[in-house]
């Protein structure tokens, strides 16, 4: 009885792999390149800077609190970085150079990544030490940031990026785009952080239980802080992927990003209630939602629905996790009354 | 009363219910006329709340029928129970805090013109009419989170009555409240008595069940023991009766006088309106246990202690060092860990492992550079803690929350013990555990006293303490009211229950060594 419950779980547990092989095998069957080596390498590079982004966005979640200043950091970020790089120019229809500093990428990178950490660790503060609510806060946050990117950007794109900094989003190690497995390896690293680290105790802890967390010596605003600050961290990596496969600075980009990121969590079992849920099934989650962008793509779905069933497909991914915890709680009810049962 | 004419409001009779492994109530017997105040006393888990719970329509009896103004029911639905007139005054009021008294009072049925809108001069005023009807004075205007504890325990009877309740249930009314609060309290329900309301009264506060009640009713593992009329009975003849002659609980070996140099020293300690003057001593393998009701003070000086509230004044020392710890974290640091007295909420991260939820408190010992945990070192102190509390798991890896009882608690346990703790502080260590593991736990905090940690245990089941305690301190309105040493003639559980109701025992005999060392 208790192998049946084992069963029941571990089939729940990994149900996003299934559900993905089976929309794989629908698309393969329906359109005649979705297989192509071109079109998987389309869905991973789609699949990369979205993944990057849920990895920041999973861990604020699993601390039991929501990220949507990121697509806001994406925007500065993108901006600031073509700024402070490119030649100054005249801004014509629409186009416009930087500020005339031309800063080295190795001078850039590192600026963005700290103005990424630094977004976080105000959100955190914010959130923590002020007791402010998380879901505005960083609403505000992506409202500020974007409308300092249009401040900074007078609206303006910025084309021209240096071929050093465009490596990581658009360079390619033979086939395999350099994007895709730096994203593999930042999911490698912090599944493996999440599961071996002191902070990744703590995450899990303060996101299920921030009382019992507290009582057992841990501080829960430092680590709510650490998440925010990680998330400002992934936006910034993003920040710096994105922009350089474009190699042009836009403010609107990364719009909608946010709930995107939102939605691969929750479709990979990241609970918004803190404290459930693996990068791993963040990671299924990034793969599900750009396998269906592209199939849809392939099919030549009308674009204009392409929004609702990926809207479907959410509140699809949200109904099977409400149903995995009631059944779960069964399975766990039976196995206590059996074992009750044995008991006596 | 008197008058054999008048027929009972409510007689329950031969309600019986098992629960699980439990016999809750058995063959129990109640019956409540118009216009009386009807005690119910008993232990902890005596069975009050089961056979309250019946009443409500919470839970169907197993056998037994009620009849509630002539109408028979062997089993109510929560609807029926309050149809039939029954209503339940918890000792937490859940009213609409956000909302103003009138609001509350007229609540779904407040009137409207005919658009659907609130007309709000005719609602207020009907309000204060009502309240006026039942000689309340209350401000209808005013929001209920304006309302002290008490006038929200009145509004919330008032609130019953307006709904046509005869028989309210009053659920541990004056816990939180002061003095001056209570009389106002027992003055409105006296005035409803004169109109025929009957009440059931429930309170571990026996001086006030004599104040007020006209009856008592005693229970005991779920059984009758007797209902008395109040003035046939005492408080001591009262305790008798609560207390029983139950079989023997666990005995651990106590110390005799071998224990070690002090650990735990509180030396005046001040919380206002918490607690006040309290000096105690616990010394090396020694276990102190502290016994009081709800709001004596107990509860409030273990939180403060580990720093899950403010400490107030005084000084506190752990083997001669000052204690500083002002949060959990710097607690256990400092050699105090705390076993709370709500698991779930503050015990245990259930969704996680076992094997996680042991290390929690010790992490940073098992961390090598840049905090990542020894997973080896890990699982070997988890293995060794399974073993040494005898902790039931499939696997280090099973969520805790999937645990029984009483094993989760053993995982709290080793949590804390595996912090070496020179104090450890145990907040009602047996609740909600099954008698079985109840045994286990003591066992466990038997061999960790031997260890040598200095043990202190709140609880309310006094028969726990004398079984586990050297010495059991009772804690009566925020003072130490009285010490008994366990093994003295004096220490019977009839006699730490009347100091937990704030009578004094010890007048004769002679003042321990202990006692004045500390006093």
């Amino acid at each position: 009885m208790f192998r049946d419950g084992r069963l029941t779980q571990l089939v729940l547990d990994r149900l996003i792999w299934f559900v993905l092989l089976l929309v794989v095998i629908f698309f393969s069957l329906r359109t005649d390149n979705f297989l192509s080596g071109i079109n998987l390498i389309n869905i991973l590079l789609h699949a990369s800077v979205l993944g990057i982004l849920t990895i920041g966005q999973a861990i604020v979640l699993l601390s039991g609190n929501f990220d949507l200043s990121q697509e806001g950091t994406i925007s500065l970020l993108t901006v600031l970085a073509a700024w402070m790089m490119l030649p100054y120019r005249e801004m014509t229809l629409a186009q416009a150079g930087g500020v005339g500093w031309e800063l080295h990428p190795f001078i850039v990178i590192p600026i963005m990544l700290v103005l990424g950490a630094l977004i976080g660790l105000i959100n955190g503060l914010l959130i923590t030490r002020l007791q402010m609510n998380n879901f505005i806060v960083t609403l505000a946050m992506q409202l500020i940031l974007r409308g300092a990117a249009f401040v900074i950007s007078m609206g303006a794109i910025m084309p021209g990026t240096p071929a050093l900094f465009n490596w990581l989003g658009g360079g390619r190690i033979g086939p395999i785009p350099v994007s895709v497995i730096a994203t593999l390896i930042v999911f490698l690293v912090f599944a493996y952080i999440l599961s071996n680290t002191r902070f990744g105790r703590q995450l899990y802890a303060v996101g299920s239980n921030r009382q019992a967390a507290a009582a057992s010596g841990f501080n829960p605003a430092k680590t709510i802080t650490t998440a925010y600050v990680i998330g400002g961290l992934m936006a910034a990596l993003a920040s710096w992927m994105l922009l350089g496969r474009l190699e042009v600075s836009n403010p609107t980009l990364g719009v909608g990003m946010t709930l995107e990121t939102v939605a691969a969590s929750v479709i990979g079992g990241v609970a918004l209630t803190g404290g459930t849920g693996t990068i791993w099934g963040a990671f299924s989650g990034v793969l599900l939602l750009s396998v269906i962008n592209n199939g849809l793509n392939l099919m030549e779905v009308d674009p204009f629905w392409v929004n609702g069933v990926r809207g479907l497909i959410i509140l699809l991914a949200l109904l099977i996790e409400a149903q995995k915890v009631r059944i779960k709680v069964r399975t766990v009810q039976t196995t206590v009354a059996d074992k009750k049962a044995a008991a006596s | 009363m008197e008058e054999s004419e008048v027929r009972p409001l409510l007689e329950m009779r031969g309600i019986s219910k098992v629960f699980p492994g439990v016999q809750a109530l058995s063959d129990m017997t109640l019956s409540v006329m118009p216009g009386e105040i009807h005690g119910l006393v008993g232990k902890n888990g005596a069975g009050k709340s089961t056979l309250m719970a019946v009443l409500m329509g919470l839970i169907q009896p197993d056998s037994g029928t009620m009849v509630i103004d002539g109408r028979q029911f062997t089993a109510m639905t929560p609807a029926q129970a309050l149809e039939a007139g029954v209503a339940y005054v918890p000792q937490r009021i859940n009213l609409m805090t956000s909302l103003t008294v009138a609001e509350n009072i007229l609540a779904g049925q407040m009137p409207t013109d005919r658009f659907g809108f609130v007309r709000w001069d005719e609602a207020f005023k009907d309000a204060a009419e009502r309240l006026e009807k039942l000689g309340l004075k209350l401000d209808v205007y005013q929001r209920v989170e304006g309302l002290s504890v008490a006038e929200q325990t009145l509004l919330a009877i008032s609130k019953a009555l307006f709904s046509n309740a005869r028989l309210i249930i009053l659920d541990e009314p004056t816990a939180a409240l002061p003095r001056p609060d209570i009389n106002r309290l027992f003055g409105f329900v006296r005035s409803l008595k004169d109109r025929g309301v009957a009440f059931i009264y429930i309170s571990h506060h026996l001086e006030e069940v004599f104040e007020i009640c006209d009856n008592v009713t005693v229970l005991r593992n779920g059984r009758l023991v007797g209902t008395y009329p109040i003035n046939e009975i005492d408080t001591a003849g009262l305790i008798r009766a609560m207390v029983g002659e139950d079989v023997e609980e666990y005995q651990r070996k106590k110390t005799d006088g071998r224990v070690g140099e002090p650990v735990l020293e509180l030396k005046n300690m001040v919380r206002r309106g918490h607690y006040e003057d309290v000096n105690l001593t616990v010394r090396k393998g020694e276990v102190v246990g502290i016994a009081g009701l709800e709001g004596c003070g107990a509860s409030a000086l273990a939180k403060s202690l580990f720093g899950l509230d403010r400490r107030g004044l005084g000084e506190v020392t752990i083997k001669g060092k000052p204690y500083t710890a002002t949060n959990p974290s710097e607690a256990l640091a400092q050699g105090l860990a705390y076993l709370p007295q709500d698991r779930y909420l503050y015990g245990l991260v259930g969704g996680r492992p076992v094997r996680e939820n042991i290390t929690y408190t010790v992490l940073d010992r098992l961390c090598a550079l840049f905090g990542f945990v020894r997973l080896n070192k890990e699982r070997e102190i988890v293995a060794q803690y399974i073993e040494k509390l005898g902790i039931v798991t499939p696997s280090q890896e099973q969520a805790a929350a999937l645990l029984s009882g009483g094993n989760q608690q053993k995982v709290v346990f080793a949590k804390l013990a595996a912090t070496k703790p020179d104090v450890l502080v145990l907040h009602e260590p047996t609740q909600g555990i099954d008698v079985h593991a109840k045994t286990d736990i003591y066992q466990i905090v038997s061999e960790l006293s031997e260890d040598g940690i200095a043990i202190l245990i709140i609880s309310s089941e006094v028969r726990e303490l004398l079984g586990v305690c050297d010495r059991i301190l009772v804690m009566y309105q925020g003072k130490i009211h009285q010490e008994f040493r366990v093994g003295d003639p004096n220490t019977t559980p009839q006699n730490i229950l009347l100091a937990i109701e704030g009578a004094n025992t010890c007048s004769e005999t002679a003042v321990s060594p202990n006692l004045s060392l500390i006093g």
